[in-house]
């Protein structure tokens, strides 16, 4: 009986040089997976090589499909099956499904509801698609886990809300503007996180760049950095008239930009607004800034605040993301198992129908019956057909959703698929590739 | 037949309310989807009633209750065009209510049947003048939205509250330009509307213009908020909170002038 089967390792398991270890490049995919599929029980596979996990799913026709791809990784990549025990996990049937769906969804990933899976998973199945490697059920099983990755993130929040303090600055500057691009960032003194926000910033078409810095060449260095405007700072503000966005990390002991100062600079700017982000501790800026109309400040507590109540969040999004898993998984098992009776109960509709439409055309001929009569004779040979194998069919796929149903014979092991073969004997039906 | 369309508009209105703040609520987008067709099922709804009643009653705006109907008409509008062309559902929120209340309000109008439209009055210098002015109440009413809108928004930004809503409404730039937009469309509407009436009066002999009827006056009134909003925006840079608070005042004087003048005042515009 056919297995789907996934053997991998991910960071929930495995330190990062096993994992490396483990990796397929990108030039080695194409190249293990032929070498995966010749293998004589081996009917599809896919590999997925991320940085945080590798993993192998397959359709097996063995008993023990797991060791199987275990010993392909343990000779492809030669390591150690000790080794390899220990840092990879198996899952076999509903449990792969499930493991996949969990990792589309994001719910498997290091940080929950991050975007990037979704993407790796459809490059992996594209290329597996590319090299033949997959067929009928691994192409549902991707089809189906990559919309219920799209669900979940369409139907939770589990992606909304930055979970870094330098993307949570960013999307507040989202929040307030309305676009990044014409805008201006300004950088008083230097660090590593004020640098960070500002490259993140730039990423999003920030247009320009003001580095102030109390000594000249310093500026100028951190400048270079984003093609920005080196500034010697001292106690003149006036840059800020031209500045949308203001990071502030210096290690000044009192406040550089107070509520009068601001005031006077948001009036020379016409009200536009400010966002000011205070990561110096102590801080530069007066919290009383915040009163100023248009002017947004928050300081470095404020942004991890936020950050935590982000994590939480999708904390509890992950709750709704796993009974969305949990519904999709169990209607994926009815489908697979009636998709095993399928071909069979196809391949019998087909005989029914040849034999009929054979018979009715040799008693047409004889017959010379009117156009009318002619279509009444073959609407009723339809009817009977269809009357004729509606039980059957019916009986057969609720086998394949309940094999409970039928009692374990002695020199069978019980499951639907007896029936299936003796439907194939009795009417000498063709075996397809995916019934037995 | 009239009850029984009213009936079916309000329910569907309603559902469109609902879906709306559930979206505002859930922050599902197939809710806000759903939310968006079953408004715009309202609104085919809603036009095919105009066009029964114009044909039935002969005229567009035969009836005080009529006109609160269109004007319900016209907030949808508005608010289909802004989804069309910016994608933003959020402002359904606001706005798919201030409809309802108004077919609401028509629905209940309907049944005072002296509140009908002197018929030397009815023409299509009324059709033009009358679909003008509550076209520009229409885009206040949206402007109103996106100020509630913003001040939402920045609220939530500065007690630092990064909630559900924080989430979905757009950023306050957005709301503010939107809002800006709104009132620059309702006040070219609204002083189109008003010239029209006073055209009107130039080359209808039944109809006299005069200074001193309430409705002019109150008019002019609003108009001079919105304008006066507007160029202070654009000399001295006006923004946000101040543009969103005039926002709201500006449809609290739309409101007395459509709603306060015909019930305390008199007026020829009293229907």
């Amino acid at each position: 009986m056919n297995q789907i089967i996934t053997v991998g390792t991910s960071h929930h398991i495995a330190p990062l040089d096993f994992r490396e270890k483990l990796s397929f490049s990108e030039s080695q995919l194409t190249e293990a997976l032929q070498l995966l599929t010749e293998q004589p029980d081996v009917r599809e596979a896919t590999i997925l090589s991320t940085c945080n996990r590798v993993e192998i799913y397959a359709v097996i026709h063995s008993k023990d499909g797991g060791a199987v791809l275990s010993e392909f990784l343990s000779n492809y990549h030669r390591i150690e099956p000790q080794e390899l025990k220990k840092f990879t996990y198996s899952h076999q049937d509903v449990d792969a499904v499930r493991h996949l769906f969990n990792v589309t969804a994001s719910l498997d990933s290091m940080v929950v509801g991050e975007p990037q899976i979704l993407g790796q998973i459809k490059e992996a199945y594209a290329q597996s698609l590319a090299a033949g490697a997959t067929s009928d059920i691994l192409n549902r099983l991707f089809a189906k886990a990559i919309s219920v990755g799209k669900r979940v993130r369409t139907e939770t929040n589990i992606a909304a809300g930055a979970v870094s303090i330098s993307y949570a600055a960013v999307e507040l500057a989202k929040k307030i503007f309305q676009s990044l691009e014409d805008k201006t960032v300004a950088i008083i003194g230097a660090g590593e996180m004020s640098e960070l926000t500002a490259r993140h910033l730039v990423k999003n078409n920030v247009s320009q760049v003001i580095v102030a810095n109390r000594t000249y060449q310093r500026a100028v260095d951190i400048a270079k950095k984003f093609n920005g405007i080196p500034l010697a700072y001292d106690a003149d503000l006036s840059f800020l008239v031209e500045a949308d966005i203001v990071i502030s990390s210096t290690d000044a002991p009192h406040y550089l930009i107070d509520r009068p100062a601001l005031a006077e600079i948001m009036k020379q700017r016409k009200h536009r607004y400010m966002f000011l982000i205070d990561i110096a501790v102590p801080r530069d800026i007066d919290p009383e800034v915040s009163k100023v109309d248009n002017a947004f400040l928050y300081n470095i507590d404020d942004l991890e605040a936020v950050v935590a109540a982000n994590l939480e969040d999708r904390e509890q999004e992950a709750e709704i993301a796993t009974q969305i898993v949990k519904e999709e998984v169990a209607k994926f098992q009815s489908r697979l198992q009636t998709f095993e009776v399928n071909p069979t109960i196809k391949a019998l509709h087909q005989q029914f129908q040849g034999v009929a439409s054979r018979e009715l055309g040799t008693c047409l001929d004889k017959a010379q019956l009117t156009s009318k009569q002619q279509k009444m004779v073959e609407a009723m040979t339809q009817s009977i057909i269809k009357k004729l194998l509606h039980q059957p069919t019916k009986n057969l796929r609720q086998i394949a959703l309940n094999p409970d149903l039928i009692e374990a014979t002695d020199d069978s092991d019980g499951d639907h698929l007896q029936y299936v073969r003796t439907l194939q004997e009795l009417f000498g039906l063709e075996e397809t590739d995916t019934t037995e | 037949m009239n009850s029984l369309f009213f009936h079916t508009l309000l329910l569907v209105y309603l559902a469109g309310c609902i879906l709306h703040i559930l979206f505002l609520s859930t922050g599902n987008q197939r809710v806000a989807k759903y939310g968006y067709w079953v408004t715009i099922g309202g609104f085919v709804l809603h036009s095919a009633f105009i066009l029964l009643r114009w044909q039935h009653a002969g005229h567009l705006m035969a009836h005080w209750y009529d006109s609160t109907s269109f004007l319900a008409w016209a907030i949808i509008l508005i608010y289909l065009c802004i989804a069309h062309l910016t994608h933003l559902r959020t402002i359904g929120v606001f706005v798919v209510p201030a409809a309802f209340i108004a077919t609401l309000v028509a629905y209940t109008l309907q049944t005072q049947e002296n509140t009908a439209i002197p018929a030397y009055l009815q023409n299509y210098w009324l059709i033009a003048h009358s679909a003008v002015i509550f076209l520009s109440y229409a885009a206040f009413v949206a402007a109103f939205g996106f100020g509630l809108m913003y001040l939402i928004e920045e609220r939530k930004i500065r007690e630092k509250q990064h909630t559900l809503i924080y989430n979905l409404l757009p950023a306050l730039g957005r709301s503010d330009e939107l809002g800006h937009k709104c009132i620059l469309v309702g006040v070219i509407l609204m002083t189109m509307g008003i010239l029209i009436g006073a055209l009107w009066t130039q080359y209808v002999k039944e109809v006299k213009w005069t200074w001193v009827d309430s409705k002019v006056i109150f008019t002019i009134a609003t108009w001079l908020v919105y304008v006066l909003q507007l160029s202070i925006r654009q000399v001295f840079g006006w923004r946000g909170r101040k543009t969103a608070y005039s926002a709201i005042i500006g449809l609290a004087a739309v409101l007395f002038t459509y709603v306060g003048v015909n019930l305390f005042l008199p007026s020829i515009h009293a229907f």
